[in-house]
């Protein structure tokens, strides 16, 4: 196995340019700063552009993920060589990569939503055809960008699903850019179907009257999801998004890649990402009537059910932001027990982090972010401050390899051979031990569910983030 | 042999238990978390019941519900400021307007140019704001006065907010007689459902004929807010909401509610009744909190004639901008469980919701769509609608 042979990404090692914590210092500081100066730019409703209005920027920075992700994963930096990958510099690297981002991204926004799509196939994704039927050019904007933003949520979830679940299946030996095409087409096809089997009946009870003929309203969720909305369907699309990250980073693919049959593997992996998904999207659904009440049908805010529904995502991108950081700056700590061991760990480090990042957004977010105090103001979406701040993070390891803290170096033969065992894992067989502690640790799972369960009331009774 | 078989089982075991520590809470997760009996366990409210007394009537005249004129000039106003999080007072409008643009308004450039002349030479300021400002003259007001009939028979009267025009206001007071009650002294208070412009801005109007009427506003005024106060010229007695429940007079009370609203606005009052024999009745500026949270919270913490929901009046801030969104259809949906009788809304409830609620059979109090007021769907300006009479 040679550096060539597999990704980009996977044939480079990120090493750090200085001793202990300074390189993770330095790059939080400089990132910090870059998000804060860029929302300033671009986001803040106090700033320059004014993106956050709040779905154009929703739209813009969700379709950016996609995009990068697109340019990493899917493409793996086609058309760029890999010596230019390289041997450029990671601050032009990160400028040109960027760059080539964005105006992939408005390509797409522009050219194949609103004027291919919206011109020729469905009104609502072009604001201007939605101006002249009457709708005010606010809402306009608004209701095409949330159309938008919504297929990149979806792609968000399927597209990095089919290179860490699928592993590229069946198209894995293709070169580029034949496979990043075809995966790309595939998961953009995939996401329409499911964008029209959850969205766009939302879409569709958004115009007076109904459209009936075109989509089927009141949707088929109404009943267990308790609204009308299509909130429901952003929560779990949302946690498969970040549970898809979080297998990929913190737990090392573990435990779906301790299967040895390729086919079993990536149907399980796939499959079983949004078996977690849903169960995390309807304990954070439960979590939020623990804490706040159950909801009431018809009213707003906070004790509304489309918005727990929206909430359940919003509280699940605040995982990933903790993971990604301990990933890509932390070295994915700790590293030293067994793999199931860092693993457990890390998920409750994370967790544990999440909670702590929720309280401080909200306790801080509107004091600096132009946004608004408050959970459920309607234009309150940490989803966008918190994609905003992983994007940076993106460019910083992906297009920038770690830069300055880090830098990047071919792997050695050893080191590439560990990227397979990452696909497919020896580390752990089946013993009487093993299933004998698998028991216990069920038993335990279950507990420490129940323990959280039982507390988030009193949590809820006795704990107050906003004033 | 036996030391390394033992440290592997253990080492095993370690593996498996973390693995199903993780596992096991997701197990739990899945398979509990959304299902009717963890919701079982759900703790029932419980009912307060707070008795607040009650009252024979209250009629409901709605001086003004067109707090703005034309739709796509207010959104488009916000829009090019930034959108719905912006500060309303840099949005450029009167009275705040300086003439330097989209969101480049400024209290003090604003209140600057017209403080002389509050309250006393309302056109004069006005016409100075409105070469400033933008679309200056699409501001209107929201305000409706509320007579409350006491068992013993007399009436109490008061205002729910004060409008945006100056202009308008004026005109609308004058036409509904607002202007020689406040002169005579005859409204007991002045309630501010909340800052946004539309319902708090045209205050000088109402201080110009009362600048000592007692005043109600919800203690999540901003500082530009209550400077403004002061500076229109207001000399009376001023009650800085910070109770969830703040009886008025025997059958009214107010209640606070703490949200988040769009332009950097944060908390609404409300008032609720208990009429006699009939049920509660709920009347609201704006209701940003929602009509079936008011509703609920009413529901959880005071005790009312029947136990029964019996009218809504107000602004149920469903579509205001004739916007719309699926979560306002589960509210369509959803609000004839509540069992009201009678329903009298009007502005930023919006033209399709009422539409809707008329649609779906909902016992709304149509209006006659005049003064301005664009639909006969809902009670438009110079309407009055009864609950008890």
């Amino acid at each position: 196995m040679d550096n060539s042979s597999v990704s980009y990404l996977e044939s480079r090692k990120l090493v750090k340019r200085w001793s202990g914590p300074i390189p993770a210092l330095v790059n939080t500081f400089i990132i910090l700063a870059f998000f804060y100066v860029t929302w300033w730019i671009f986001q803040d409703p106090r700033g320059l552009m004014r993106m956050y209005t709040p779905y154009v920027g929703y739209m813009v920075c969700r379709w950016l993920l996609i995009l990068f992700i697109w340019v990493a994963y899917i493409f793996d930096f086609w058309p760029f060589k890999r010596s230019w990958l390289r041997n450029t510099h990671p601050l032009i690297k990160g400028t040109v990569l960027t760059l080539v981002s964005v105006a992939a991204m408005i390509i797409l926004i522009k050219g194949f939503f609103i004027e291919i799509l919206g011109n020729f196939g469905i009104a609502y994704f072009d604001p201007g055809r939605l101006e002249a039927m009457g709708i005010t050019d606010f809402y306009s904007i608004e209701y095409a960008a949330e159309a938008i933003m919504m297929f990149a949520a979806i792609a968000s979830w399927l597209s990095p699903s089919w290179v860490v679940a699928c592993e590229n299946a069946p198209w894995q030996k293709l070169d580029q850019p034949a496979r990043g095409i075809t995966i790309a087409v595939v998961t953009f096809f995939m996401s329409m179907i499911v964008y029209f089997l959850t969205m766009h009946s939302h879409m569709a009870i958004l115009f007076y009257p109904w459209q009936k003929f075109t989509a089927i309203c009141p949707p088929y969720w109404e009943k267990f999801a308790n609204t009308v909305s299509g909130n429901f369907h952003i929560a779990w699309i949302m946690c498969c998004t970040v549970v898809v990250w979080l297998f990929e980073t913190i737990w090392e693919r573990y435990p779906f890649n301790l299967i040895k049959n390729n086919a079993l593997r990536r149907t399980a992996s796939f499959f079983g990402i949004i078996a977690i998904a849903v169960s995390l999207c309807f304990f954070l659904y439960y979590a939020q009537d623990l804490v706040w009440g159950e909801t009431i049908r018809g009213t707003r805010r906070l004790m509304a059910p489309d918005w727990r529904w929206l909430h359940v995502g919003e509280m699940a991108i605040f995982w990933l932001v903790p993971s990604l950081y301990l990933t890509f700056y932390c070295n994915n700590w700790p590293t030293k027990f067994s793999r199931p061991v860092n693993v457990c760990i890390r998920t409750l480090l994370t967790a544990a982090l999440a909670a702590l990042v929720y309280i401080i957004y909200y306790k801080t977010s509107h004091l600096f972010l132009g946004t608004q105090k408050g959970f459920s103001h309607p234009q309150q979406f940490p989803m966008i401050p918190m994609i905003w701040l992983i994007n940076i993070f993106l460019i910083n390891i992906w297009f920038m390899d770690g830069w300055p803290g880090w830098k990047a170096v071919p792997k050695t033969a050893a080191e590439l051979e560990e990227v397979k065992e990452e696909i497919v894992a020896h580390d752990v067989r089946w013993t009487p031990g093993l299933a004998k502690g698998l028991i216990v640790g069920l038993c335990a799972g279950v507990l420490l569910y129940v323990v959280i369960i039982n507390a988030l009331p009193w949590v809820g009774a006795n704990f107050t983030i906003i004033n | 042999m036996s030391k390394d078989n033992k440290s592997i089982s253990r080492r095993d075991f370690v593996k498996g238990a973390a693995t199903g520590l993780v596992a096991g809470a997701f197990a739990g997760m899945g398979m509990y978390s959304y299902t009717s009996s963890a919701y079982g366990r759900l703790p029932k409210t419980e009912r307060k019941m707070q008795d607040f007394g009650a009252c024979r009537s209250v009629r409901v005249t709605n001086i003004s519900e067109t707090s703005w004129f034309n739709n796509a000039h207010l959104i488009g106003d916000i829009h090019e400021a930034g959108g719905l999080l912006v500060n309303q007072y840099t949005l450029n409008w009167a009275p705040f307007a300086n003439g330097k643009g989209s969101a480049k308004g400024s209290y003090d450039e604003g209140i600057g140019s017209i403080k002389e002349l509050l309250p006393h030479d309302l056109k004069k300021a006005w016409e100075i704001q409105k070469k400033l400002a933008l679309h200056p003259d699409n501001p209107g007001g929201y305000s409706c006065l509320i007579e409350v009939e006491s068992l013993d028979g007399s009436i109490h009267k008061y205002l729910l907010d004060t409008g945006w025009s100056y202009e308008w206001m004026e005109d609308s007071f004058k036409r509904e007689g607002i202007d020689k009650m406040l002169e005579e002294q005859q409204i007991e208070a002045l309630f501010i459902s909340h800052e946004h412009w539309d319902h708090f801005w045209g205050l000088p109007v109402t201080v110009k004929y009362d600048n000592r009427i007692p005043l109600y506003i919800h203690d999540g005024f901003y500082e530009e807010g209550l400077r403004y106060i002061k500076d229109c010229g207001y000399k009376g007695d001023m009650t800085v909401v910070d109770k969830p429940i703040t009886e008025i007079v025997p059958g009214m009370a107010l209640l606070k509610f703490d949200v988040p609203i769009i332009n950097r606005v944060f908390g609404e009052t409300s008032l609720a009744f208990n009429i006699k024999d009939k049920g509660l009745v709920l009347i609201s500026g704006c209701c940003h909190q929602g009509i079936l949270k008011f509703a609920d919270f009413a529901h959880a913490n005071l005790k009312y004639d029947n136990d029964k929901f019996y009218g809504i009046y107000g602004g149920l801030h469903i579509s205001p901008f004739e916007d719309w969104d699926p979560k306002y259809d589960d509210l369509v949906i959803s609000l004839g469980q509540w069992g009201f009788e009678r329903i009298g809304c009007n502005h930023c409830t919006g033209h399709l919701t009422a539409k809707k609620f008329i649609e779906a059979g909902y016992p709304v109090v149509r209006g006659t769509a005049r003064f301005r007021s664009a639909s006969k769907d809902y009670l438009g300006n110079g309407d009055k609608i009864s609950f008890g009479c």
